[in-house]
């Protein structure tokens, strides 16, 4: 129907090799039935592009994707604050926990002059060598060793260079990392480790420097994976996930990480994991998304809202496993309706579990289910 | 030491006191008296699973009493010598195999994946070869704690090809760990024999290649062994260094429950290394030769052995195993709400179709 192809038309900002991937539920009917036949009499155009907002001709044709950042109002709560991009958050945010924690220590590859997406600048000279240091190019080894210093307690803060190549980590990861405690009945554990990894598409990536893995790993009960939408969030969140007594892969999204700026705390300061973050509230439909995603969605709402009158919840997960779903179905619950947009392939990837177990709740009617 | 318990060279003697080479017979014998019993009890359905040291008593016992006791030990599973000799309990050994709810580890591994805390023994885990980046890691971080403290790595030579070896060999040398990496080179990985393992000179030489000096040593001579770790301890903490050690040894018995070697190698070559060249034998004809031991304590020692493994047995064998809410923990530090879902669902489940299940077994 015409309310989800328009939806799903606006594909913007994503390369063609990491399309859009949205999935629209609409339950209880009867309410959405009436909101959707006004819709469809009102007549709607193509080129319908850009929010009136945009102030611009709305038959224009576009030459190139864009999406754009959208920071949060700046947080009152942790002090004094200093204007960032997401990679000076990352930095702040190490900096805070190598300064606080003496075992902490960072490793991968090309860590040591600051690493290619400039999150490590400085802390090498600041902490030492022994604290800051390459590591030979092994994915495998990297994850491992981390491991291994968070089995005897220190904290391990290891980086995998782009997400994409992580894959030769997932034995350590799923296998070692993420079984640790159980396995050991609790006598060992590598909840000090946390792998920091950039990922989802800038736009040049191509296959190889644009994948957003989180699907592979949240089938992989033991581990946390944690995305950030922005600079404050980013740091709050990887302080939590540094701190956390379990192994986290936290994704850094690597187009935000000079095009997203904003005020963000000086001092340490913790996002709590597993807690989505309802962003915008709506009545009309529930929007959930993560990592740059969200910045999408959000246009995508005020378009909504503007040519079509809809009211959007929109939902940033943050947390991928262990995920927040009483938020979510809270939500779903009010609205009646559900679309989730990720960059990752459509098949198995994340928006599957959240479909299907929001489908499952008890607390939402089962009486009338479409999937689009 | 040769086969007949002499010394070679003097020089190389370490002269250890009696009541050391007791200990080590003892925990060689020992061991290979559970692994006849609990490798019997796999036969007879009352263990799922189980894999025997026949052969390998030597590297175990000679490496570990080389080290200090807070020494942190990663192995890979043939190494139960080790917390022999650490003086792990008989009935912890039988509790995980049995898998009943006094394991430490909670049941929730097959046979053999021994965990010990207390004893610096790193639980094991089955995939191959990744605990070795992870004993890397541990090195670093002992160096940085300054704690006087080095790591052990054990492995076999089928292990040695895995890329988790490579990685940390090389992480090893270059973020200059002190730990010692001891390849057992027993000359299988279940069926493989070494000629289809590496075509090279073995794992020793391999060290160099990575800047990490190596040593092979004769894997049943207790003595030799030891002689090789002692040093590699010291020097590692001295120099905060890797060191490789590949210790020749021969793998007398199958590779576990679910092998019959005689599918890939004769009898005659088993029989040759049981009989002529097996370290417990060897270091029993020293002991002799020493006057430190005769066939009376030997006759003793064996009752005195068998009745304590038989004994720790028939105790774990009557334990119930652990709570089934037990599934459930440990996954993370803390329960999540999705874990705690299900762990009631199945509470739910069992209440109403808990006849189908064998309750009874299970701690309450």
């Amino acid at each position: 129907m015409e309310l989800s192809s328009l939806l799903t038309r606006r594909r913007v900002g994503m390369a063609a090799a990491a399309s859009t991937a949205g999935r629209l539920l609409r339950l209880g009917a009867v309410r959405a039935e009436g909101h959707c036949r006004r819709l469809r009499r009102a007549g709607l155009e193509r080129g319908f592009l850009q929010p009136t907002s945009a102030g611009k001709d709305a038959a224009q044709k576009r030459h190139v994707a864009h999406f754009t950042f959208q920071p949060d109002r700046e947080s009152q709560e942790h002090g004094q604050t200093q204007k960032m991009n997401l990679f000076q958050a990352v930095t702040s945010a190490l900096d805070n926990s190598l300064a606080k924690d003496p075992t902490a220590v960072i490793f991968g590859e090309d860590v040591a002059f600051g690493g290619v997406f400039r999150c490590t600048v400085g802390l090498r000279d600041k902490y030492g060598k022994d604290r800051v240091f390459n590591t030979p190019l092994c994915e495998q080894g990297i994850v491992g060793f981390g491991i291994g210093i968070a089995v005897t307690g220190a904290t391990a803060i290891a980086e995998i260079q782009f997400a994409d190549y992580i894959f030769p980590a997932f034995d350590q990861i799923v296998n070692e990392a993420a079984k640790y405690r159980y396995r050991s009945g609790d006598l060992f554990n590598c909840g000090s480790l946390t792998i920091r990894s950039p990922w989802g598409c800038v736009g040049h990536g191509g296959l190889y420097h644009s994948q957003c893995p989180e699907a592979f790993f949240a089938h992989c009960p033991g581990i946390k994976v944690v995305i950030p939408r922005s600079p404050f969030q980013a740091k709050g969140l990887l302080l939590s996930c540094i701190e956390d007594k379990n192994p986290c892969i936290f994704f850094e999204p690597k187009i935000l990480y000079r095009a997203a700026v904003e005020q963000v705390p000086v001092e340490p300061y913790t996002i709590p994991l597993s807690q989505a973050e309802v962003i915008q509230e709506g009545s009309d439909i529930t929007l959930v998304a993560w990592g740059t995603q969200v910045h999408v969605i959000r246009e995508v709402a005020l378009m909504a809202r503007e040519k079509l009158g809809v009211s959007c919840e929109i939902i940033d997960l943050r947390t991928i496993i262990p995920w927040d779903v009483d938020t979510v179905c809270k939500s779903v619950i009010k609205t009646g309706r559900l679309l989730i947009s990720h960059e990752a392939p459509l098949t198995g990837g994340f928006a599957s579990e959240i479909s299907s177990t929001v489908q499952l709740h008890d607390e939402l009617p089962s009486f009338f289910l479409e999937t689009f | 030491m040769d086969r007949q318990g002499q010394i070679i060279n003097p020089s190389e003697d370490p002269h250890l006191p009696q009541e050391k080479v007791l200990k080590f017979y003892r925990s060689m014998t020992l061991l290979n008296t559970m692994d006849r019993i609990l490798y019997e009890s796999q036969r007879q359905g009352r263990i799922s699973f189980y894999m025997t040291n026949y052969g390998e008593e030597g590297t175990h016992v000679g490496s570990a009493a080389a080290l200090d006791s807070t020494d942190l030990v990663f192995g890979q599973y043939r190494e139960a010598g080790v917390l022999m000799y650490r003086d792990y309990p008989l009935e912890l050994f039988m509790a995980q195999c049995y898998g009943n709810m006094s394991d430490p580890g909670k049941g929730r591994q097959m046979p053999v994946h021994y965990g010990c805390k207390e004893r610096h023994f790193v639980t094991i885990s089955s995939p191959l070869a990744t605990q070795i980046p992870q004993a890397v890691g541990a090195a670093y971080a002992a160096k940085r704690a300054n704690a006087n403290r080095i790591v052990i790595c054990y492995f076999g030579e089928g292990a040695a090809s895995e890329g988790d070896a490579h990685a940390g060999f090389n992480f090893a040398a270059t973020l200059e760990c002190p730990i010692i990496f001891f390849c057992r080179n027993n000359g299988y990985a279940i069926s493989t024999p070494t000629y289809e393992q590496y075509r090279g000179d073995g794992i020793a030489a391999r060290g160099p290649g990575y800047g990490i000096m190596s040593i092979r040593v004769d894997g049943n001579d207790v003595f030799a062994v030891y002689n090789a770790t002692k040093e590699a301890r010291r020097r590692a903490v001295a120099e905060n260094q890797p060191f490789l050690i590949e210790a020749m040894t021969y793998r007398i018995g199958h590779h576990s429950t679910s092998d019959d070697s005689s599918a890939y190698r004769s009898v005659d070559e088993v029989n040759y290394w049981d009989k002529q060249d097996h370290p417990i034998s060897r270091l029993r004809h020293y002991l002799v030769s020493h006057g430190w031991w005769d066939e009376d304590q030997e006759k003793t020692w064996r009752k005195q052995s068998r009745k304590m493994v038989m004994e720790a047995f028939a105790q774990a064998e009557r334990k119930l195993k652990p709570n089934p809410n037990l599934l459930f923990s440990d996954v993370y530090q803390e329960m999540p709400a999705q874990l705690r879902k299900q762990q009631e669902s199945l509470a739910q489940h069992l209440q109403t179709y808990g006849e189908h299940y064998p309750l009874d077994h299970f701690d309450k």
